[in-house]
C-alpha cells in the first residue's frame, strides 16, 4: 500500500526486560496494511534538538483494534527518551507520528512446508508476524531464540503459545536453555531438519554477526536464508540514500528495498 | 477498522500572488526541495502532489553511476545530522529513462542537480539533458563529500568562472549555481558565478563538520568530514543570503535550516527569490507543503498580497 504519515497514540510503553520496552500505538491505517517484516518510521515526541525519526521493526499488529506492538531496547537518546515517555493519556493526544508500512516483507519461497525462524535478542520481535503467518497457512515451523540472559527473552511466551510446543533457546549466560550462543541450535536444527526432511526457508533476526553466522549455516546447508538489516537511516521512504546496505547487486536501501534481504545478496 | 485513504497534501489556496521568477524559471510558488533531500520526488509522492511545488530538484546527478561513500553515511548532531552521501546517483540517462518523464508526466516543474568530476563532466551531463524534460539546471560546485569535483571547484574563483563559463555555452535554459558556505568570502565567489553567466545562485550547501564518538574513538560518519545541515545552520545560512544579496544582481534561491513557514520567509526577507527545504523533510514528509502554507499565511497575516514584496525587505 501507499505509505501513510499517521499520528499515533502511544497506549503503552512498559519496561518488560533489560533496556526492553514495550510499546503499543494507536495506529490503526498502518495496523491494517503492514505485512511481516516492515517496519514504522517514528517521530518520537519532545526530542528537541535530535531532529531524525527513528526507525522500529514491529512485534504484532491488531488489525481489529489498530494497534501496533513494538519491542525495543534502549541503545541511545533516541530510544531512551522514547523509553521515559507516559503513554498519552487523554483519547485526543497523538503525540508521535509513524510513516509506515515501510519496507521489504519476510517472503519465504513457494511452497515452504518447513521453516526455521532464528531471533537474537530484540530482533525477535520481527520475526513474530512471519511466524504468526506461516504457522497459519499450515507450515511447520522451529524458533531458536537466543538473549543474553533468561529475563531478556520477552518474546518467548508468545512464541511457545503460538506453536504449541517447545521454542529452542539458548542464553549467554546459561539462565534458560543451553549455554552459548543460539548458533549451536541453529547448525543442529539444519542438520536434523524435521523428522529428516530438510527446512525450505530460513529468517534470521538478530545482531548483524549473528545474521552473518547463520546465513552461512543456511548456505552450507543448501537453505534459502533472508536476514532484516537495520541501517542508520535519515528519510525512511527511500529518497537519502543513507542507510544503503552492500550486495553483489550493487548499494540496496534498507529501507524501501529491505530491510528484509535475502542473505545470498548481502555483501558482509 | 478500515484505513482512511490519504491524500497527497497540496498547497492550501490562497489570495496571495505566490509566483516567482528565478532567474528565467516561473515557479508556482517560491518553494522547491534542496538537492539530495527529496531524490526525484517519487519516493515522496505518497505524502506530497509533488506538482504543487513551486519546483523539484533532484539528486546530484553525473555522466555515469556513483556509488558514493562508505558507511556509516549520516550522524544525529545537535539540530541538525552530518551526512556523507557522496552524490550516489545512476547517471544522467537513467535519470532521463525513469525519473525526468514521471516528473514530466505528474505536471511538475523539474530542477536538475548536475555533478561531475571534472569540468567537462559538467557540460557533458548538460548536453545529455538538453533533449530532456528540464526546467532548470543547478550546477553543484559545493558538494562537501567526494574527492573530485564538487566544493573543490566552488572554493575558487577561477575555477568557479570556468565551470560555470563553459555550462553557460552548453545550454540556454536557467542557470542556477549552488555555492558552498565553506569558504572565506562567499559573495565573491557569487560574483564570479553572476560574471561566468548564472541567472541564479543557489546557497547554501552543507557546512563541513565532523563529529565523533568519544568511546569507540571514531568519527560517526566513514569520512571524517561530511556536510552539516539541519536547523542549526539556519544562522550561517541568512547571513550568506543576505551577504550575496547585497553583491549580485541575479536572484537567490535560499535554503539551509528550512522547517516552515516562517524560516523561508526570513529567507526571502534577506534577499532570496525562492527557497528550498531540505532535510525538514526527513523529518516531516510533507514539509514542502507546510512552508508554503506557512508563507502564504505569513503574507495574508501581514497584508503582503505578492510574495514578492518579501524578497530583500528586510527592513533593520
Amino acid at each position: 500500500m501507499a505509505l501513510v504519515n499517521e499520528r499515533v497514540r502511544i497506549l503503552e510503553n512498559e519496561c518488560v526486560g533489560p533496556n526492553l520496552y514495550l510499546m503499543t500505538l494507536s495506529s490503526p491505517a498502518i495496523a491494517a496494511a503492514i505485512e511481516p517484516g516492515q517496519f514504522v518510521h517514528m517521530k518520537i515526541p519532545g526530542m528537541e534538538g535530535h531532529v531524525l525519526r527513528r526507525p522500529f521493526s514491529v512485534y504484532a499488529a491488531d488489525t481489529a483494534g489498530g494497534t501496533l506492538d513494538v519491542l525495543y531496547q534502549t541503545v541511545g537518546f533516541g530510544t531512551n527518551h522514547l523509553a521515559a515517555l507516559a503513554p498519552d493519556v487523554a483519547n485526543e493526544i497523538e503525540s508521535a507520528e509513524l510513516i509506515g508500512p515501510v519496507g521489504r516483507r519476510w517472503q519465504a519461497p513457494a511452497g515452504t512446508q518447513r521453516a526455521l525462524l532464528v531471533g537474537g535478542g530484540v530482533g525477535a520481535a520481527p520475526l513474530f508476524m512471519l511466524c504468526q503467518e506461516l504457522v497459519g497457512s499450515g507450515v511447520h515451523v522451529d524458533v531458536v531464540l537466543g538473549a543474553q540472559t533468561a529475563d531478556a527473552l520477552v518474546c518467548l511466551k508468545r512464541y511457545e503459545q503460538l506453536l504449541s510446543r517447545d521454542v529452542r533457546v539458548a542464553t549467554d549466560d546459561g539462565t534458560l536453555g543451553r549455554k552459548g550462543f543460539c548458533t549451536s541450535l541453529v547448525q543442529e536444527a539444519l542438520a536434523a531438519g524435521v523428522d529428516g526432511a530438510p527446512y525450505q526457508y530460513v529468517a534470521c533476526c538478530g545482531p548483524e554477526p549473528l545474521m552473518k553466522i547463520v546465513a552461512g549455516q543456511a548456505a552450507e546447508a543448501g537453505v534459502p536464508c533472508q536476514i532484516s538489516l537495520e541501517k542508520r537511516m535519515a528519510c525512511g521512504v527511500g529518497a537519502c540514500l543513507s542507510c544503503v546496505v552492500d550486495t553483489v547487486d550493487g548499494k540496496k536501501r534498507s529501507c524501501v528495498d529491505g530491510p528484509v534481504f535475502d542473505a545470498e545478496k548481502v555483501v558482509w | 477498522m478500515t484505513a482512511t485513504p490519504m491524500l497527497p497534501a497540496t498547497a492550501a489556496p490562497t489570495s496571495v500572488n505566490m509566483a516567482v521568477n528565478l532567474g528565467g524559471l516561473s515557479m508556482k510558488n517560491p518553494v522547491t526541495t534542496a538537492s539530495g533531500t527529496f531524490a526525484a520526488g517519487r519516493e515522496y509522492s505518497d505524502f506530497v502532489d509533488v506538482s504543487a511545488l513551486g519546483a523539484v530538484t533532484t539528486k546530484g546527478v553525473s555522466l555515469n553511476g556513483w556509488e558514493g561513500n562508505a558507511s556509516p553515511r549520516i550522524a544525529e548532531v545537535p539540530s541538525g545530522m552530518l551526512n556523507s552521501i557522496g552524490l550516489q546517483n545512476p547517471g544522467v540517462e537513467h535519470l532521463k529513462a525513469c525519473e525526468l518523464p514521471w516528473l514530466s508526466e505528474v505536471g511538475a516543474t523539474a530542477i536538475v542537480n548536475v555533478s561531475g568530476h571534472s569540468f567537462d563532466e559538467y557540460v557533458q551531463v548538460i548536453e545529455a539533458l538538453e533533449d530532456a524534460p528540464v526546467d532548470a539546471y543547478e550546477v553543484n560546485i559545493s558538494c562537501p563529500n567526494v574527492d573530485a569535483g564538487g566544493m573543490t571547484i566552488g572554493t575558487h574563483v577561477e575555477s568557479v568562472e570556468k565551470v560555470v563559463g563553459m555550462c553557460r555555452k552548453a545550454t540556454r535554459r536557467p542557470l542556477i549555481v549552488k555555492l558552498t558556505p565553506n569558504v572565506t568570502d562567499i559573495a565573491e565567489i557569487a560574483r564570479a558565478a553572476e560574471a561566468a553567466g548564472a541567472d541564479a545562485i543557489s546557497l547554501i550547501n552543507t557546512l563541513m563538520g565532523m563529529a565523533i564518538d568519544a568511546d569507540r574513538r571514531c568519527t560517526l560518519t566513514s569520512r571524517p568530514f561530511a556536510g552539516f545541515s539541519g536547523p542549526a545552520i539556519k544562522p550561517v545560512a541568512l547571513r550568506c543570503v543576505w551577504q550575496c544579496h547585497n553583491a549580485v544582481k541575479v536572484p537567490l534561491l535560499g535554503m539551509g535550516g528550512i522547517s516552515n513557514g516562517t524560516d523561508a520567509v526570513e529567507f526571502m526577507l534577506a534577499g532570496a527569490t525562492a527557497v528550498a527545504v531540505g532535510t525538514a523533510n526527513f523529518v516531516n514528509p510533507q514539509a514542502t507543503i507546510d512552508v508554503i502554507d506557512g508563507i502564504a499565511e505569513y503574507c495574508e497575516r501581514h497584508g503582503v498580497k505578492d510574495v514578492n514584496e518579501l524578497i530583500g525587505a528586510l527592513q533593520c
